[in-house]
């Protein structure tokens, strides 16, 4: 039995997820696939809806996207455009009726494709189980790392807001902290399976980003033409001289790239080393652009 | 008068002797090649189109009758088990639940398989069914049940099969000559090996029925390419007359050739349905019907060729390992390549091997596709070998004999399809593409031609009635599964009784006038019921200018009917028609048609020749389709519109076998991990090449009355063919395996 309550602000979203079962339904798009094939069974959804943390402002010499703001958005709003990486990997994504509905949190948050995860007939080691059958199994679309569960990252926005150089604002009902980007991921351990560092009782409220880079970019290859997730994307930012990289689909979380060594730790597996050549490919012909 | 005729029936190249009724009296004259018909051949909409298009139009899946329980399959989840428990009583314990059945209930049903097995041989198998008040009950009945399996061995690696000897069937061989000899003493020879995926169906509107019965009666809905089918294999399994059963199937969304008859769906819930005393609805949710909705078999084929220098093919030795699964038909891969081109010397090997996964079951152009795409790629290896034109060569072994009855081809215009599509496409400047090109991709250019059944045949009726408003309806047996031909019956009666279009309804998809059609398959329902249609038409227009002369004193035989309205040849009579049907009052003009045997001596194929031009990115393994320029020989056109939807449709989804479309199967277990819609890529807008349509358009003279074949089929043999072949002149390279997602085509170009 699921309930389903529509808070009228944050704070009162907070109190809510304390519950035991609860679960954030911001747009919901993956949130409904993974209870259509239980992965998830949450007793309690939070709709985040009444909430108020939509919308894109102005923000120092920055800008403040609220969790709840659609990818449609951050893919067409003018004050966005000096960030074209986000612009891009926000087109991108998914196809358009997914991007009217998904939420900027949502797609930080979202689980692995990886079809032994998604998939009903297994419980695999990441969803808590013993093995991890992609190894062992059919993982042409995994990652490159070495690791108990070799789980590719899809999201596309994360690899762009990074090499930005965004901040994830996280609260509770105790207060607020503010961490870089990539440290709301971690790699899942034997003993917490989670792929981000919320506690329970946190909530992504909002995504910062200080001044816009002098330039940057998203390139992002997928099976087919729209409407789908990334298998290797790379966003690539500059600052002066100083060059960022950051990739999705390559290991576990979102990941930065070394420029002078793209695939540093990146060895790849019997199926997945394809991946290799199409992450240095990306790197490379971000570079060349951001360079020029 | 009526007469049985005795006469040979075809369904993708199965033949079969059959009676056909025949009409002797029916003298409905062929339309001459260059007939000056007024609506046939001329582009027309849907007659149903604004109703898809505004959502009205009912499918199955949209039907609620009042009281209708919801049914939810339980699925096996391992590919090989051995139910241990089922509790099937913890089910029906559950609130809402009115219906539950399992392996071992009594059923009031008999099938030749059981309907539900304790021992499933596949992922997905159905193991019991559950109907209740709601779906969400259904489901919490599903989870009463509680299965508990024991897992045993499974196989689902073909190879491994193939050297156990595991075949659902005795392997094949089908031989003409010598290859083995021809081919030793072969000045040119190739070889090529292939892998193709399996290919799911993956129609938008999952197999469904919604059943209710009214006494000994029984009302079903049920989306499927065969009403009629489905209404026999329901009256046999519930022992009923067939009047009894009545299939509604108005709308299809989509079938594939994965929706033959009743199917699973419609005869589960004509069995809940009995036992609830409630209209019961089964609609396969996206997993259960890309587990279980059926597949194109992966095929691993090897083709030799041998050829003097002058490019005569001089053998074909092809062999081709199948994977069935729990079984089926197998389908005809070799086709192609033991007919396409003039060759004495042909062996053919096939090898049906059983796996753990659903029986394999017709995807459109079923084996023939998959045969293309491997054989068509051997003759541009061919091509290459001997420095030849692979349009060229093809050109040199074109035949107008089946090269296996020995009987001429009915008609065939494949030579026109290459000239055709060669010049669509700039086959001339192909060569320019392998320069630099400014965008720094590569690309090529690539050709493959197609060869399928589709002439069509008895039995098929038709009848037509005019009312005294002048409006005609015309009844057929056809479940139109999205193809339009309907609208293509509404043309051909409009044209014969010279009524505008607007003026005629064709109507299908219910079984109760008993005015029987083919199965939606096979690319038979244009060449089979439009003859039908034409004759039903041509005894109403008799009709009605008889009457006419009878309100006008005039003899018939100086009377036409054209655009709705009856003229004298001497212009002193020129009214609308219904100067004559208003005199009807509510009585009818009604007449019937039936389609005439094909005529023996003959073998009636479609031919077609589709040129692709690809793009690739050769350092990131992307391969996009640019254009597709396809030219099909299917006879007489009838509704050109329809027909360009036809070969869009069918290019799409052989562009989507290149390079998206592949159940991947998990090998430690045996299930399938991507039936779902997100890991299996179907096509979308963004992946659609420029189409490029054309047809000679050129009515076949030996078939009864219209001229016309099917199009199902064609459009979808040659294109994976064409684009492999496009991709190989790109990159000198051919991939193993299809499709060429990135992974192969780096391994490909390493």
């Amino acid at each position: 039995m699921t309930t389903y309550a529509r808070p009228g602000s944050v704070d009162e979203a907070l109190e809510l997820l304390l519950e035991d079962g609860a679960a954030v339904l911001a747009g919901g798009t993956d949130l409904a696939g993974q209870i259509d094939r239980g992965i998830s069974a949450p007793g309690l959804l939070v709709d985040l809806q009444d909430t108020g943390l939509g919308g894109i402002a102005p923000d120092g010499k920055g800008l403040r996207v609220g969790a709840a703001t659609t990818l449609a958005d951050v893919a067409e709003h003018t004050l966005l455009a000096p960030y074209a990486a986000v612009t891009t990997a926000a087109r991108l994504a998914a196809s358009q009726l997914l991007r009217n509905q998904g939420t900027v949190g949502g797609n930080l948050c979202q689980h692995t494709r990886c079809w032994y995860y998604r998939g009903e007939e297994w419980n695999c080691w990441l969803g808590g189980g013993d093995t991890c059958f992609a190894q062992i199994g059919d993982h042409r679309k995994h990652n490159l790392e070495e690791g108990d569960c070799i789980s590719a990252h899809p999201s596309d926005l994360a690899p762009a807001l990074a090499v930005c150089g965004a901040t994830v604002v996280v609260r509770a009902l105790h207060g607020e902290r503010e961490i870089p980007l990539l440290d709301l991921f971690r790699r899942p351990t034997a003993d917490n399976r989670s792929l981000v560092t919320l506690e329970r009782g946190e909530l992504v409220v909002a995504v910062r980003l200080p001044a816009p880079p002098d330039a940057s970019l998203y390139l992002r290859t997928g099976e087919r033409q729209a409407f789908s997730f990334p298998l290797v994307s790379v966003a690539a930012a500059r600052h002066g001289t100083a060059l960022t990289v950051a990739a999705a689909g390559v290991a576990n979380i979102p990941r930065a790239i070394d420029p002078a060594d793209p695939l540093a730790g990146l060895p790849g597996h019997p199926q997945s080393a394809w991946k290799r050549q199409v992450l240095e490919t990306l790197v490379e012909r971000a570079l060349v652009t951001l360079r020029t | 008068m009526s007469r049985f005729v005795r006469t040979r029936t075809e369904m993708e190249g199965r033949y079969e002797d059959v009676w056909a009724l025949v009409d002797e009296s029916d003298d409905t004259e062929s339309w001459a090649p260059d007939a000056a018909l007024s609506l046939v051949g001329r582009p027309v909409p849907r007659q149903d189109g604004a109703a898809r298009a505004a959502g009205r139009a009912r499918f199955t899946v949209d039907v609620r009758l009042a009281g209708t329980l919801h049914a939810v399959v339980l699925r096996s989840p391992v590919a090989h088990g051995r139910v241990r428990s089922l509790d099937l009583d913890g089910a029906r314990a559950v609130p809402g639940v009115r219906a539950v059945i399992g392996p071992d209930s009594e059923l009031s049903l008999t099938t030749r398989s059981p309907l539900l097995r304790g021992e499933p041989g596949y992922a997905g198998a159905p193991v019991a069914v559950v109907a209740a008040d709601t779906l969400e009950a259904a489901h919490a009945g599903v989870l009463a049940l509680a299965l508990d399996l024991e897992v045993l061995p499974h196989l689902v690696d073909v190879e491994e099969g193939l050297r156990e000897q595991r075949f659902t069937a005795d392997p094949t061989d089908e031989a003409r000559g010598d290859a083995e000899v021809a081919l030793a003493a072969a000045e040119v020879t190739v070889e090529l090996s292939l892998e193709t995926p399996g290919q799911l169906q993956t129609a938008l509107e999952p197999h469904a029925a919604v059943a209710s019965w009214e006494g000994e009666r029984l009302t079903i809905w049920v989306s499927t390419q065969g009403m009629f089918a489905a209404r026999d294999e329901l009256a046999r399994a519930f022992g009923l007359r067939k009047s009894d059963v009545r299939v509604l199937t108005e709308f299809v969304g989509g079938g594939f050739g994965a929706k033959q008859g009743a199917g699973f769906e419609a005869l589960a819930a004509a069995e809940l349905s009995r036992i609830a005393g409630r209209p019961v609805r089964l609609v396969n949710d996206r997993h259960g019907e890309q587990l279980d909705g059926g597949r194109r078999a992966a095929s691993r084929q090897t083709v030799r060729l041998g050829a003097s220098r002058d490019g005569t093919i001089t053998a074909i030795d092809a062999d081709a390992v199948i994977g069935m699964g729990q079984g089926g038909w197998m389908p005809p891969v070799l086709i192609p390549a033991r007919t396409l081109y003039r060759c004495a010397d042909v062996r053919a090997l096939t090898f049906p091997v059983k796996t753990n996964l659903r029986a394999q079951n017709a995807f459109r152009a079923p084996g023939v596709m998959e045969g293309t795409t491997a054989f068509e790629q051997a003759i541009d290896e061919l091509a290459l070998a001997l420095d030849m034109d692979p349009l060229e060569l093809r050109r040199r072994n074109h035949t107008d004999i089946d090269q296996v009855s020995g009987s001429p081809y009915s008609s065939n215009q494949l030579l026109a399809c290459y000239d055709r599509a060669a010049e669509l496409a700039g086959w001339a400047a192909r060569g320019e593409l392998r320069e630099p090109q400014p965008d720094g991709l590569l690309r090529g250019m690539g050709c493959a031609s197609q060869i399928w059944w589709g002439g069509g045949g008895p039995p098929s009726h038709a009848t037509v009635r005019l009312d005294s408003e002048g409006h005609a309806t015309v009844m057929t047996g056809i479940q139109d599964i999205g193809t339009g031909t309907l609208t293509s019956a509404q043309i051909v009666a409009a044209e014969e009784l010279g009524l505008p279009l607007a003026h005629v309804r064709a109507l299908g998809g219910d079984t109760a006038p008993n005015v029987y059609g083919p199965i939606a398959g096979g690319s038979q329902t244009t060449p089979s019921v439009m003859p039908a249609v034409r004759s039903a038409a041509a005894k109403v227009r008799k009709t009605l200018l008889q009457l006419a002369g009878d309100v006008f004193e005039i003899a018939v035989g100086d009377l036409e009917v054209s655009d709705g309205r009856i003229r004298s040849r001497d212009g002193a009579i020129d009214v609308e028609v219904t100067e004559v049907t208003a005199k009807l009052g509510d009585a009818t003009i009604d007449g019937s048609g039936s389609r005439g045997p094909n005529p023996g001596g003959f073998v009636v194929h479609t031919f077609g020749c589709q040129i692709a031009q690809v793009s690739v990115d050769a350092a990131l393994g992307e391969v996009r389709v640019e254009r597709v320029v396809a030219v099909h020989d299917v006879g007489r056109i009838v509704n050109p519109l329809t027909a360009s939807s036809q070969v869009e449709g069918g290019v799409l989804q052989g562009v989507a076998f290149a390079l998206t479309e592949e159940l991947v199967v998990d090998p430690t277990t045996g299930i399938p991990v991507n039936a779902y819609l997100d890991d299996y890529k179907i096509p979308t807008i963004a992946d659609t090449p420029e189409i490029v349509i054309d047809f000679p358009g050129i009515a076949d003279e030996n078939l009864p009355t219209t001229g016309t074949k099917g199009l199902g089929e064609p459009p979808i043999i040659p294109t994976a063919a064409a684009i492999a072949n496009a991709f190989a002149h790109a990159t000198g390279r051919r991939a193993v395996a299809l499709p060429l997602t990135r992974d192969r085509v780096l391994e490909a170009l390493a």
